[in-house]
């Protein structure tokens, strides 16, 4: 229901530790954008500020188009659903719901019926009587939503949510947020550590470390052009391998192996004052297929050094054969070739998947998109 | 085998003896004296000073110890004044103490060092305050007035009110007000609908030790007071005169004067073992 646009937005803690530093990011409306990142990198400081609870240092943050730095929370109208979910454990999980309604001074008959409303979509009119405390987690979780979502928000904040919840109602849950997202055309930020749960709610991720925007962009931009080696290797479960190398030419680097230099085409192009020099090439586990023939134009080889059986897919530690002798990992599907410790294996990379980051760790391949 | 078993059987005897010896003999410590009061408020004088332990024990009650109390002593006086200064003490400090405490526990007011300070006013023997109380008070006419003894016992009692409600007040999750604040509640109404519910059992136990202390305060009450504002202690200590201690007088005045704060002290276990162990977010 509102656009949110955080412009150069710092939080400085006491003079001189940098909560957030340099922050711009736009939510659209109706959006459900992820924050994600590892701990102590901005992500709740961010959200504190969006939310109120935490004052600007510098920069503004916007609600369509409304300077909101010096509004209270209750003015921002705001929901904001904690991590700890934070009910109100000596009260009744109706009024738990109702609770905010009393603020705005709503009569009886109003409140019920808007309580029954939203208690009918979480699945809570069962338990409206009880108390917090008799709860499971995610019973805990839906109530602080519904208290969260019934007034109607401009702008809905997640802090972690799923955090507390044990895997299994994880899914269950993050399915329910998604659709009361859309049941209600809610603008959503959701606040998280974990980037499945990012992946698989979201319109668009923000991610964020170290107290800075690292990349704003929707999954697949973040999966497939990470701008900078943390993004490459935050994203992806293995992350993103790394491995020394040199530009080569504007269209591929090149690799020093046991065997000689080894040449690894790239899509796209660099920039020519990069050739000759010093770079990390990335590659993700996912994306390298292993080859049995030798001479079908492979890009890497190397041994195995460990199995790891998944299920559905296994992921191989391989030691390749540069002079580094780096260890990668490759995600394989678990019916396809049998491996075991020491077996040699050749890779090939599709130029597409090829990722190369200069010595700043920023990504220097050009794309067309 | 069964030996070990013999061995085990004789340990967990050997323990429940030494369980019961302790118990006993702290019982006997704890209820020997309140024994001692009650019975003494009962017996003749002829009795209280009898030499033989039969006679000590096995008596006929009489309430002649009692009669000349309220007879012949202002007790009912004094024990309402005691009443008075303990209740309008407490009140007072609680109005203090309650919004500090927040204030501390929320805030961190004073980064810790006016939190200390209020606590180290407890650290040095109250009696080095009394020759400066003793000239304020009496250039500005407040010895031998209620509201003299309750400045001070609200003096007493703030600092340590203010420090054990400032716990009780950390253990409100700031989330909780947070989710308030957001919720579009006004700070004074998140205070009285959010965090006095919470932190209820805490001042209960907090206004309990507060009034039990003023209860039985005795050397300010005695310094402080002439006639009119005496307390019950003060009462009871006269008794025990130049030529001779009126035992009998003074059990039945210790006898009455005891029960409120026995009563307040079975009352507030509860809150106590409750009250400080409340956990708020965790499901």
């Amino acid at each position: 229901m509102s656009r949110i646009d955080v412009n150069n937005v710092w939080k400085i803690y006491g003079g001189n530790v940098v909560g957030v530093r340099d922050l711009t990011f736009t939510c659209d409306d109706k959006e459900f954008l992820a924050i994600l990142g590892p701990s102590g990198g901005g992500k709740s400081s961010t959200l504190r500020m969006l939310a109120g609870l935490e004052e600007i240092s510098k920069g503004e943050v916007k609600f369509d188009d409304v300077v909101v730095n010096d509004k209270g929370p209750s003015e921002r109208n705001i929901a904001l659903a904690f991590e700890s979910y934070a009910l109100y454990y000596r009260m009744s999980v109706y009024e738990n719901i109702a609770f905010p309604l009393r603020a705005k001074g709503l009569k009886g008959k109003e409140i019920d019926k808007m309580v029954r409303d939203i208690a009918e979509v979480l699945n809570l009119t069962t338990i409206l009587q009880k108390k917090p405390g008799e709860l499971a987690g995610g019973h805990q979780q839906r109530v602080s939503l519904a208290r969260a979502l019934i007034r109607r928000p401009n702008l809905t904040l997640l802090d972690e949510p799923l955090s507390h919840m044990d895997q299994r109602l994880r899914a269950g849950i993050r399915a329910q947020i998604r659709r009361i997202h859309e049941e209600f055309g809610n603008t959503t930020i959701y606040v998280t550590h974990d980037q499945a749960e990012a992946i698989s709610l979201c319109d668009r991720i923000l991610v964020l470390s170290n107290a800075e925007k690292q990349q704003i962009g929707t999954v697949d931009e973040i999966y497939n052009r990470p701008v900078n080696k943390f993004v490459a290797n935050f994203i992806g479960q293995p992350g993103m391998n790394f491995l020394q190398g040199k530009v080569h030419s504007q269209k591929s680097a090149s690799v020093d192996t046991d065997e000689g230099v080894k040449i690894i085409e790239i899509a796209g192009t660099v920039d020519p004052k990069y050739i000759g020099s010093e770079v990390t090439i990335g590659v993700r586990p996912q994306q390298i297929t292993i080859v049995e023939d030798k001479e079908k134009g492979f890009n890497l080889m190397g041994s195995v050094k460990i199995v790891e059986f998944q299920g559905d897919t296994s992921i191989l530690a391989v030691e390749l054969n540069d002079i580094q002798k780096t260890e990668i990992k490759v995600v394989i599907p678990a019916g396809g070739f049998k491996f075991k410790r020491g077996d040699f294996c050749y890779m090939d990379v599709d130029p597409e998947f090829i990722h190369l980051f200069d010595s700043a760790e920023k990504a220097i391949i050009e794309r067309n998109a | 085998m069964r030996e070990g078993e013999k061995l085990k059987k004789q340990g967990v005897t050997f323990k429940r003896v030494i369980f019961w010896v302790i118990t006993i003999l702290v019982m006997i410590g704890i209820l020997g004296p309140l024994l001692w009061i009650y019975l003494t408020a009962f017996k003749s004088s002829a009795d209280i000073f009898a030499g033989s332990l039969n006679r000590q024990l096995i008596f006929t009650p009489t309430l002649e110890n009692f009669k000349r109390l309220f007879v012949q002593f202002p007790f009912f006086k004094t024990l309402g004044n005691t009443l008075i200064m303990s209740l309008g003490s407490t009140v007072l400090v609680m109005i203090v103490a309650l919004p500090a405490a927040y204030s501390f526990a929320r805030w961190n007011t004073g980064g810790g060092h006016i939190l200390f300070n209020t606590i180290a006013s407890r650290m040095f023997p109250g009696v080095v305050a009394s020759i400066p109380f003793f000239i304020v008070f009496r250039h500005i006419d407040l010895l031998d007035k209620h509201i003299g003894i309750i400045l001070l016992y609200m003096y007493f009692n703030v600092s340590f009110a203010t420090f054990l409600l400032y716990g009780f007040f950390r253990d409100v999750p700031v989330e909780l007000e947070q989710a308030a604040m957001i919720d579009g509640y006004g700070r004074f109404n998140i205070f009285r609908k959010v965090v006095l519910p919470l932190v209820l059992p805490g001042i209960a136990t907090t206004s309990v030790f507060c009034i039990i202390w003023s209860w039985n305060e005795f050397l300010f009450a005695f310094l402080f007071s002439r006639k009119v504002a005496t307390t019950v202690t003060v009462l009871i200590s006269s008794f025990w005169g130049s030529i001779d201690v009126q035992y009998g007088t003074m059990a039945a005045g210790a006898a009455i004067s005891i029960l409120p704060t026995l009563i307040a002290a079975w009352f507030m276990q509860r809150y106590i073992v409750r009250g400080l162990t409340f956990g708020a977010v965790k499901g």
